[in-house]
Parts: C-alpha cells; structure tokens; sequence
C-alpha cells in the first residue's frame, strides 16, 4: 500500500475549499492554494485598488479554479470579476463551481452530510470572500 | 423493449422522480447507434472494452449487444471517494482486470464523466500498461464540472448538471435499475437515512 505523503495544509477560507482539495488529494491531482493573485484595476498613481485571487490553481491542469457557495442572485460581484479577469489575462484558464454544481459534485462523491453542511444554511454563505 | 418497466405506479422508485430525462427509446436509440460506430471502426481489430464498475452495468451490457464484431470484456473497480475512503489515503484499484491489456486494443467504458477524476485515475492506470490502442466511450458528459480533460472518442449524451439516477447511475445505491434516467426531487437529494 503506498502512503500518501502528508503535506502541510492551508488554512482554508471555507470548508467548501477543504472539501475540494480532499477530493484532489484522493485522486492524486496536484494543487496550489492561492498562489496567485491577479490585479483587476488600478488607481490613477498605479495603485491596485481591485484584485482577485482563484481559489486552486491545478498546474498539471493549467487550470485556476474559483469556488462559490453563494446562491446565484448573490454572485453577481464575483461574475463581474471573472469576466474581468479574462478580460484582462485571456491566456489564463479559469473555471467557476457554482453552488449547484459544487453540491451535486459532493452529492456524487458521497458526501451528501458534509453538502448539507456547508449548503444547508444562508449564514454559512456570509463566511465567504469573493 | 416490452419487458422494461415504465415509470408508473408499478414502479416504486418512479416516485422519487421529479422529471425524466432520457427515456429507455431514446437510451437504447443512443446505445445502439454507438455500437455500430465501434463495429465499424474496430473491424477486424477484436478489441477489449473495459468498463468501470458499478455505474457502468447497465450500458456496457446494452452497448455489447449493439456490437457486430468479436470483443471480449473486463471490469475494473476502484476505492470511490467518501467521507471513510478519504481517511484511508488515496485512490486504489479494488478490482483489477483479469485480462491483460498489453498490445490489445482496447475501449474504455464508462457511464458518466463530469470533473473527469476518476476517468483521468483510470486512462492513465490503463495507459500505464501499454495497450496498442487505448479510446474512451462515455454515455453521459457532464462538461460543466470538467476539472481535467481526458479525450472522448464516442460520447452518448451531455447532461446539464442536474443530479440524475438510474441506467446504472445512483444515489446512495439506489436507483441504478431505474431503466431511465431521471431527475431526482430535491427532498430525495438531502435524505440519508437509506
């Protein structure tokens, strides 16, 4: 049996993000927490006034991913941001799990305990940055 | 067809079911359309077609009767992922194939990709042992929760992503003899105490 090498963890944002990467270690993908972050606009002296900063970025993928508890009527900020970002940085591939997506992707990997957790109420979806 | 069930009362499943999304006519229409395309491009090449279990039952069954060449058939079975397996480490084959692969022509079957995980974990275990060819036959794709890309040479149906059941797909087990594929009603979804 091959041991899976334990790696130091991030401090997740939210537990949707810890779930995610749990599902990656399984299958062997390697991740990166946050690795990078992107300047969406800038003040008249250069200053960053807007970023955003995906959730994963997947290297052997090439892939940045940006997960989202928010029920759709709240992401209407992050939507703007994402076409912002490929706006700004078109070689970039990013991909947005939305909430229904991110539940039913649980559902499927049998984890429909820990989906009720993190979808089941309004409060929790306060808990995340976008 | 006559000895398929139909959603109805007779079927006591049918009552979970908020819409149904791929009719049995359509499903077997579908099948049967595949399995001629890999009858014409394998003539002569007498592949092996392996498939996943336990999802992929149901299709791989229809699908080889929908071939009018000689195959031969395996499964493979692997460790899914779920609050226990995550503890245990990472993914691992359970059933491993009882044919060998090497310098064969073969097929991969599987009834539904959607992050592409599994089907990645499973390409590449079977790539590892040098076939002469290797596609991938898909019923359902999911292409919006696409994490990894794994190329599809014969591909039924994309699916939106709604949670669907049955013609092998499950929840919690159960619905996989459904002989559609059906939506199911969010009530269901939540409910663990199968």
């Amino acid at each position: 049996m091959e041991e899976q090498t334990k790696k130091p963890q991030p401090v997740f944002i939210h537990p949707i993000e810890q779930a995610f990467a749990r599902i990656l270690d399984f299958y062997g993908v390697t991740w990166e927490y946050e690795p990078r972050t992107f300047p969406l606009a800038w003040d008249q002296e250069g200053n960053v006034i807007e970023a955003f900063k995906p959730d994963f970025y997947l290297p052997e993928q090439n892939l940045y991913v940006e997960l989202t508890t928010l029920r759709p009527k709240l992401t209407l900020r992050k939507n703007r941001k994402l076409k912002k970002i490929k706006e700004l940085y078109p070689d970039i591939n990013i991909k947005l799990f939305k909430r229904r997506e991110l539940r039913n992707m649980m559902l499927r990997f049998g984890m429909a305990a820990e989906a009720e957790q993190i979808f089941g109420t309004d409060a929790q979806e306060k808990q995340e940055r976008d | 067809m006559g000895a398929i069930s139909r959603p109805g009362p007779e079927n006591e499943m049918a009552g979970d079911i908020q819409q149904v999304f791929v009719s049995t006519e359509v499903l077997q229409k579908r099948v049967g359309e595949l399995g001629r395309a890999i009858s014409v491009d394998y003539q002569g090449k007498n592949p092996i077609l392996v498939g996943a279990l336990k999802g992929v039952f149901f299709f791989m069954a229809d699908l080889l009767r929908a071939i009018t060449i000689p195959v031969e058939v395996d499964f493979i079975a692997i460790s899914s992922y779920s609050a226990e397996a995550r503890d245990r480490g990472v993914v691992r084959v359970t059933k491993d194939l009882d044919l060998p692969v090497t310098g064969r022509h073969v097929i991969f079957v599987e009834d539904v990709v959607d992050t592409g995980l599994t089907l990645n974990y499973l390409v590449n275990s079977l790539r590892a042992r040098q076939p002469a060819s290797l596609e991938v036959c898909v019923l359902f794709n999911k292409v919006t929760r696409r994490l990894i890309d794994v190329p599809v040479r014969y591909k039924g149906f994309d699916l939106p992503d709604y949670f669907v059941v049955g013609y092998g797909l499950d929840h919690h087990e159960r619905y996989r003899n459904l002989p559609y594929v059906g939506i199911l009603k969010p009530e269901v979804l939540f409910n663990t105490r199968h």
